[in-house]
């Protein structure tokens, strides 16, 4: 056989142990930073792989912003809530739809679609999404669109022809365990989670080979060492002041019997990776079910940030923020990675803004507890955490469990839907300051027993929510968090809750989207100072993104009013009621918006 | 006079209760149900109805029963209950014990909320 004129033997062979030397994930990690390092890119949900949220692009900035147009708008032709945001790589945007997760290459030249894909999906799967049947997005590598459809398939689409690359189920939804959550690329693996923990399904993460589709590795959130992949004697957690091994079935040992088996704890949040720690970090969700009194015991690793090594899944620390959870506050919120001062120490910080209320800070390279502190001053349900423990100090007047099942206890705040949702807060280098979208809302919360019906609903507590009480009658605040000291900054009331995530830039602004469907944009340096505002066709829950194209800065963001705090928007609502809780405060929510499903995307003028 | 006195309070006491032959529920002063219906206030609670349809059945994804209920007979409302309405988004409920074993209480709990002779969607045992 002739070998190609252009090499002799020896260079053939020498050539081929050189690309055996290469490990080939430096390649699929090398080529989606390149993407992102690109500044005319969106090529990740968060822009980047930290989930800051920050664009280095300034064309758009606090002189001009206030000129700012519409530049050009896509109807997605689905309804109900439209969370994330498109990916722009390369000239190419790539956007994505609540279900039935539709996705659409759009050439920016000449805005023609250049490829469309429609999964076929079982319609069974829409009454086992619990909070509407919403998507939070795509990820890109190597030339790839990875879709993580609702009824738990994971596929993997050719980004130039949108054809079917490999395609691989994640979990059942018979069972519950259907997805909403935006796949990842880290290194060469597409992370991904799992919904359900109103059916009792069990949590985990899992890791799949970009290229083949091959589960690679699967974490569960509760159970036996082995299948949580946790290291009685590696894997640390804080304990009396320092980091110490988790040691022999940490999980089994805070549930009863087999709860854990039904035990919750998903992963539906946003996670992040730092190639020099190796580490993918994410947060879990509540333990099932909703009535504490079910499930004694801390319920671990409900509720917990995790920090596993992408390659192994193996877990390196972890941290449970809301042991034996009373009020359904999943862990789940990005895990934002930043390098600040905390305490006046230099950090390689891990940021996380909980549903519970409290905001922490803990050093991502040992999962040491560093700051945990209220981003609501109307939380309630606990005075403090405990810096020591690391554990929250309740207070038995808004303990749901004490209080006792069939017995409604009233006024906690914040309501289950958090502080925060899974809307994503923004990390501005700048000025170091964290960017958060808030809910500022309180509840009564009821919890009763239920029995488990694999594929049913597993709940077990009837709620209504309101407007924080004795604060400005809003239902929302955008604040600017100082995660060093653990101090809100500053805080701008808003109406609604600010449902959708932020976007920080260095020409700069903070911008984020309202529930009635504003888009606004704030000076980042003194955020009470609105400096534009546009109503978009329907209620924003989706990210606020940025792109460069042909010399022009873009700022964008889905409209399509849904998702838990639209849940009653997205078919219709009619009166004061409770369903999960969240209809009664939003209620006056139809005043200002109706259902939509577009994109709206925003430049100076020509 | 004693007759009419009788006739009087037996009237009074009839208006208390919602009790007539066709009626699928008893309930005393709005809130109090026998047994039969509480366990279909169970149920309800159970299957978490309310996700979609509203704490006080009132709507909300899907939609009002206060008003389906005047509609619906028992043979549909059993069907729907058991098939599930796929398109519409609601799941079929065929496989869940509670609910199948508990459906004519279901329908008690959920007609008396329609007639309006249930006042409010938490009930309490009539002992009490």
């Amino acid at each position: 056989m002739r070998i190609s004129g252009h090499f002799n033997r020896p260079t053939w062979s020498r050539m081929g142990l050189a690309l055996l030397a290469l490990p080939t994930f430096a390649l699929a990690n090398a080529d989606l930073e390149k993407h992102m390092a690109n500044n005319k890119n969106w090529a990740a949900q968060a822009g980047d792989m930290f989930n800051q949220r920050y664009s280095t692009l300034k064309q758009i900035n606090t002189s001009n912003v206030g000129k700012m147009q519409v530049a050009w708008t896509f109807s997605t032709g689905v309804l109900r809530g439209h969370e994330g945001s498109p990916l722009v790589i390369d000239g190419t945007m790539y956007l994505h739809t609540p279900f039935p997760n539709k996705v659409f290459a759009i050439d920016l030249d000449t805005q023609k679609i250049k490829w469309k894909y429609e999964p076929k999906q079982d319609p069974a799967v829409i009454p086992q999404m619990c909070c509407d049947t919403v998507y939070r997005g795509l990820a890109y590598a190597e030339g790839k669109v990875f879709l993580q459809q609702a009824d738990s398939n994971l596929v993997s689409l050719d980004a130039k022809t949108g054809k079917v690359l490999w395609s691989v189920k994640n979990g059942d939804p018979k069972l519950g365990a259907v997805n909403t959550n935006a796949p990842h690329v880290f290194k060469d693996k597409v992370i991904t989670g799992i919904s359900g923990g109103e059916w009792g399904v069990r949590g985990f993460l899992a890791a799949y080979d970009i290229n083949t589709g091959k589960q690679v590795w699967k974490a569960y959130s509760t159970g036996p060492d082995n299948e949580m992949l946790m290291d009685p004697e590696k894997t640390m957690t804080w304990t009396d002041g320092a980091m110490k091994p988790v040691g022999k079935d940490s999980s089994l040992k805070t549930w009863k019997g087999d709860q854990w088996k039904i035990g919750g704890g998903t992963t539906w949040g946003w996670y992040s990776y730092d190639k020099a720690t190796n580490a993918v970090y994410y947060g879990t969700g509540n333990p099932s079910t909703w009535n504490p009194s079910q499930r004694p015991g801390d319920n671990k690793w409900s509720m917990s940030i995790f920090a596993r090594d992408v390659d192994t899944g193996m877990a390196k620390w972890v941290y449970q923020m809301t042991p034996f959870d009373e009020w359904d506050f999943d862990g789940i919120n990005e895990m934002i990675l930043a390098d600040i001062n905390v305490k006046g120490k230099p950090t390689k910080a891990l940021v996380h803004f909980d549903r519970n209320g409290f905001a922490y800070t803990l050093d991502r390279v040992t999962g040491a507890l560093l700051v945990a502190e209220k981003y609501d001053p109307k939380v309630n349900w606990a005075t403090h955490v405990d810096m020591k423990t690391g554990r929250p100090q309740v207070v038995a007047k808004y303990s749901t469990a004490q209080n006792g099942p069939d017995v409604n206890t009233k006024g906690i705040c914040p309501a289950a839907l958090g502080t925060k949702d899974q809307q994503p807060a923004s990390y501005d280098p700048e000025t170091k300051l964290f960017y958060v979208p808030t809910n500022h809302v309180c509840m009564d919360y009821e919890p009763f027993k239920v029995e488990y019906t694999a594929g049913q609903p597993y709940v077990g507590a009837t709620l209504s929510m309101y407007p924080a009480p004795n604060s400005h009658g809003g239902m929302g605040n955008f604040i600017t968090w100082d995660a060093g000291t653990g101090k809100i900054v500053q805080s701008k009331p808003e109406k609604f809750s600010v449902w959708s995530g932020s976007l920080n830039t260095a020409g700069g602004l903070s911008c984020y989207g309202t529930l009635e469907g504003f888009l606004k944009c704030v000076d980042k340096k003194d955020i009470t100072k609105e400096l534009y505002k546009f109503k978009t066709p329907s209620g924003i829950i989706g990210n606020v993104f940025t792109y460069e194209h042909k010399g022009k800065q873009y700022i964008g963001v889905f409209s399509g009013i849904g998702g838990w705090a639209g849940i009653g928007m997205a078919a219709g609502l009619e009166k004061d009621t409770d369903g999960l809780g969240a209809v009664g405060g939003y209620r006056e929510l139809n005043q200002y918006t109706d259902l939509g499903g577009s994109l709206t995307v925003f430049a100076l003028p020509n | 006079m004693f007759r009419s006195t009788l006739i009087a309070l037996s009237l009074a006491a009839l208006a208390g209760t919602a009790f007539a032959q066709d009626k699928p529920y008893k309930v005393v002063d709005g809130y109090k149900v026998d047994e039969f219906t509480m366990k279909g206030f169970r149920a309800w609670r159970q299957a978490a109805c309310d996700r979609c349809h509203g704490a006080n059945q009132e709507g909300m994804v899907g939609p009002s029963l206060i008003n389906s209920l005047k509609t619906l007979t028992k043979e549909e409302f059993v069907k729907v209950v058991r098939d599930g309405r796929l398109d519409k988004g609601m799941q079929s409920f065929g496989n869940s014990q509670v609910v199948m074993d508990n459906i004519d209480s279901l329908y008690a709990y959920l007609k008396g909320r329609s007639d309006g002779a249930i006042t409010r969607s938490k009930v309490e045992p009539m002992g009490q």
